[in-house]
């Protein structure tokens, strides 16, 4: 490749000029922002169909492809919940259900939407297509790397759905893969399923680790002249600090997928006590299963942190421009953002409170995922704060972002239930905590999503989306996610376990049934509103309203890019230079609402801006 | 190598008030340092995190069997002149691997001088180093299968002995082979002079840099310094 | 890059590589001599943890330049760490615990 990189291909940079503006008029000392470090980024400029669609180095088209390819694995996750929800509501309904199945569905869908979706989505999704923009940065550093992780993650999701091909079918064993039962004879796809899904991660986590890489150095190596860390928008922060986790908790999962294949196709015990099996005793012998709980939970609460603080940092964005406010105590979120991403590596064992580990660690654990609710909390407050008294569009994006809050707010809540060991006891493995991580890690970062989509759509498409059908869109998730999600709490409560595949003929279950068939039709619902986003985007890609530049008159600088949508390189031949935070709206004294990045500060000297 | 980019306002100061304004600073967090350099130290700082869950791991598989652990002294045991010394072979291996991070902190340093020839002679002493002991490994692994150690199963004791010691020793040998094959290229790459000429890379569009020599070197050390762990849990606990 | 480069990189002599070199050969005949006269108990302990803690220190510090790194880097580096420290402490109490666990149901208190 590197024979056909010739000049005439690259950007030839003019970036380094000493002071901003430059020109005639001198410019004034304090718009002063120091030189560039470092010359500008050389790109490759792909020609081709392929080189500019398919193996493309541009980080907007790899985030569009990671947004494409996840949403669709998270499609087949969302019809695998169809199932489940049909045969949990009318048992019997779905006649090729059979348990084996329900068990694979319930895996597939939580490794889906965990890892396959939510993840990719936005760190691969969101992270791609912003941190470059909103840095200021011309790519990210290293586009061929980036390119080569999009298509491992194309590999895995591959070799996940070849899983529902094999004899067996995918693995059965719950998200979580627990050993023993994950590779024993019994559960199914046990075999060739176990095996594909550990080779899946596998590759996931080497594929991440490419593109991990570049979003961490672009952000810390590659920003803009004028772009410190305080001065970046928190979206970019979330996506950050969840990169960072995802680039040390991932390790834990890649290392307990190795250990789990070695097991099932070396037969080696690493996870393997001495196990009887029919009076049999069976090859494996001494290895301690509770190991695989801790590795994998090592890795599963960041993972927890991973889908949520994208999430918080988006909304935070969102928040702020609709309501044409700065975000209260951006410090503050930015810490807190900090803090819960350090934290969360010190409280996996919450999941593990009936693993039969030590007993004291629950002492430990408790008291750490406690304290991960101030910073939390604080948040929390912060949004609420930032609506205060704000100018407040009440259009689609603010919906979610409201939806978003309150979402967090009770699976926050019950998270603290969950969090202490004397109620986590009779809790666990009931429907309330499936309550608890869907509307904490299911239903609000999708809301997000949700209402990133909306915001970013006129900047990625050029037109915005309906906002007509964006408004049915979202009350009908809004109620009917909670009609599902907020009658399992109760389910939880009288004792309705998870993963069971039908409650045949439980007395005091009955009043469960009447309440199960109605979670179901909700689910149906939910899931096919969902198609309404859907048809909305391809509709308004073709008819939607030309959004211009700036539609929703925000700061940050992934709407100041010359052209709109943003061509590769982002900023034409000029690099953008950053005089203040992103947040500069409804500033007192300046004429409009909102100051953009880029503005110097000459220009609004009357005015009350903070100093960032 | 040390990083003193001369970076008007953003000198070299050492401790925390240095990495204060650095990290206040707009533009980079870590002055100085390239892209390709600051990838490599994320990098390893995730591959620590890989090999920690791998010696953690084992530390609590040979803590909580209850059948007897072989002793590695005994095991790894070598006859030499018909005595068995203890490790004699793993200290060969150490001895082996840290001569050729010696020779790699020295090409990374030639390199840097501009010594193209001085340099690419030391790329291919590591090499060759490292090559000696991906051997020596592979005689070691033939020595214990011979003896009847499997991943599954072990004469001498507990069974997750043979399945800790090929799988550690098995996934650092592979970075071990990774870092040997770069070696070569890289070593190529400087003897046919890429990184005076600045020739792009081959799949990458960065130009070449004898910082790329530091990478790489990074890289090899933190195999030793993976080997330096391994040495002491695996064979001397 | 590359231009800021060539003029600015200083090295260091090669006296301080040669030293450091020899004394991770000396560390590593200590540790291996550790295992020669078959110190047991808390006394091989603590010597394998020291010269290992002493081999990585030296390797990281100057084979791999972090004695001259900014604190930027070396803290972002040394941080995540605690993590793992974290870890492995509790994997040391928690493999205790199994051991105790098993000894206690299947040979102890076993039927």
């Amino acid at each position: 490749m590197s024979e056909d990189f010739n000049d005439s291909k690259t950007i030839q940079a003019q970036s380094s000029e000493t002071i901003s503006g430059g020109g005639a008029t001198p410019t004034p000392d304090i718009d002063y922002v120091r030189p560039a470090e470092l010359p500008d980024q050389d790109l490759y400029h792909g020609h081709s169909f392929i080189t500019k669609w398919v193996f493309c180095q541009d980080a907007k088209v790899i985030g569009v492809q990671y947004f494409l390819l996840a949403t669709f694995t998270g499609i087949i996750g969302l019809i695998l919940s169809w199932l489940m929800r049909l045969q949990l509501g009318f048992p019997g309904a779905a006649g090729f259900m059979t348990a084996e199945h329900y068990y694979q569905f319930v895996t597939m869908h939580g490794m889906i939407m965990v890892v396959y979706f939510l993840t990719a989505l936005f760190l691969g999704g969101f992270g791609n297509y912003l941190i470059p923009l909103m840095t200021g940065a011309r790519d990210m550093v290293f586009p061929y790397v980036n390119m080569v992780s999009f298509w491992m993650f194309f590999v895995a999701v591959g070799v996940l759905l070849a899983s529902f091909f094999v004899p067996g079918g995918p693995t059965g064993s719950g998200w979580t893969l627990y050993p023993p039962q994950a590779i024993l004879e019994g559960t199914p796809g046990s075999g060739m399923g176990i095996i594909l899904m550990c080779v899946s991660l596998i590759l996931f986590v080497a594929g991440f680790t490419m593109g991990g890489l570049n979003y961490l150095i672009t952000v810390l190596q590659a920003r803009t002249r004028g772009m410190t860390l305080m001065r970046m928008p928190l979206t970019v922060w979330g996506i950050f600090t969840a990169t960072v986790l995802a680039m040390l908790a991932f390790p834990a999962l890649l290392v307990s997928a190795l250990m789990m294949t070695l097991d099932k196709v070396l037969e080696t015990s690493f996870f393997m006590p001495t196990i009887l099996k029919a009076g049999e005793v069976l090859e494996y012998g001494g290895g301690t299963p509770i190991l695989f709980q801790h590795l994998f939970w090592f890795f599963g609460h960041p993972e927890v942190y991973i889908v949520a603080l994208p999430a918080f940092g988006i909304i935070s964005d969102l928040i702020s421009v609709h309501s044409r406010k700065n975000i209260f105590g951006y410090r503050m979120m930015v810490w807190a953002i900090v803090v819960i991403g350090a934290l969360s590596f010190f409280v996996w064992a919450h999941h593990m409170y009936v693993s039969g580990m030590h007993p004291w660690f629950g002492f430990f654990f408790a008291t750490t995922t406690l304290i991960i609710a101030v910073p939390t909390a604080m948040k929390v407050y912060n949004w609420v704060l930032t609506l205060w008294r704000g100018n407040i569009r009440l259009n689609t994006v603010m919906l979610w972002c409201l939806g978003f809050i309150v979402t967090f707010v009770n699976g926050g809540i019950t998270g603290i239930f969950l969090g202490n060991v004397t109620v986590d006891v009779p809790l666990s493995d009931t429907y309330f905590v499936v309550a608890h991580f869907h509307m904490v890690m299911g239903i609000a970062p999708l809301m997000v999503i949700m209402g990133a989509v909306y915001h970013w759509f006129p900047l990625v498409a050029g037109r915005m989306l309906s906002e007509k059908l964006g408004k049915w869109h979202f009350w009908i998730t809004f109620l009917g996610a909670y009609s599902i999600y907020f009658p399992m709490h109760y389910l939880g409560f009288i004792g309705v376990p998870r993963r069971y595949f039908e409650m045949y003929d439980s007395p005091y279950i009955t009043s469960a049934v009447g309440m199960n068939q109605f979670i179901s039709t909700a689910a149906f619902i939910v899931g096919a509103a969902q198609f309404i986003l859907i048809y909305n985007i391809i509709v308004s890609l073709k008819i939607g309203k030309p959004a211009g530049k700036n539609p929703w008159q925000a700061n940050s600088l992934e709407w100041l890019t010359p052209t709109v949508p943003p061509e590769h390189g982002n900023w034409g031949d000029k690099l953008p230079v950053v005089h203040r935070w992103p947040y500069d709206y409804s500033v007192p004294g300046a004429k409009e609402d909102f100051i953009p990045q880029t503005t110097p500060p000459s220009e609004v000297v009357e005015t009350k801006v903070e100093k960032t | 190598m040390s990083s003193d980019p001369k970076i008007k306002g953003y000198e070299f100061k050492p401790g925390y008030s240095g990495m204060a304004a650095d990290t206040a600073s707009d533009q980079t967090m870590f002055k100085g340092v390239h892209w390709g350099k600051a990838m490599m130290w994320i990098f390893l700082l995730s591959d620590t995190f890989i090999f920690s869950c791998f010696l953690i791991s084992y530390m609590k598989g040979r803590g909580s069997t209850p059948v007897e652990w072989p002793n590695p002294s005994e095991v790894f045991a070598l006859n030499a002149f018909g005595v068995p010394v203890p490790l004699l072979l793993i200290a060969i291996m150490t001895f082996v691997l840290i001569t050729s991070s010696g020779t790699m902190a020295l090409a990374v340093k030639y390199g840097y001088e501009r010594n193209r020839k001085m340099c690419g002679w030391l790329i291919l002493a590591t090499a060759i180093g490292g090559l000696t002991f991906v051997g020596m490994q592979a005689f070691e692994w033939s020595k214990l299968i011979h003896e009847g150690v499997r991943p599954w199963e072990n004469p001498f004791g507990a069974k997750q002995f043979g399945s800790f010691f090929f799988m550690i020793t098995g996934f650092h040998g592979t970075h071990v082979s990774i870092g040997v094959i770069f070696l070569f290229i890289y070593a190529y790459k400087t003897f046919a002079g890429h990184y005076d000429k600045e020739k792009r890379g081959w799949f990458t569009s960065m130009k070449g840099n004898y910082v790329e020599i530091e990478i790489l070197g990074l890289y090899w050390h933190f195999v030793d310094l993976v080997w330096v762990f391994i040495f002491a849990f695996f064979y001397l606990w | 890059m590359s231009e800021i480069k060539k003029e600015q990189t200083t090295t260091h002599k090669i006296g301080i590589y040669l030293w450091i070199w020899g004394l991770l050969f000396v560390l590593s005949f200590f540790s291996y001599m550790v295992d020669w006269y078959q110190f047991q108990g808390l006394l091989r302990w603590s010597l394998i943890l020291l010269f290992m803690f002493l081999k990585a220190g030296l390797i990281m510090a100057f084979f791999m330049h972090l004695f001259w790194e900014r604190y930027a880097l070396v803290n972002v580096l040394l941080w995540p760490m605690t993590a793992i420290a974290c870890f492995v402490g509790l994997m040391v109490a928690e493999g205790k615990y199994t051991l105790f666990s098993r000894l206690f149901y299947f040979f102890v208190g076993g039927s």
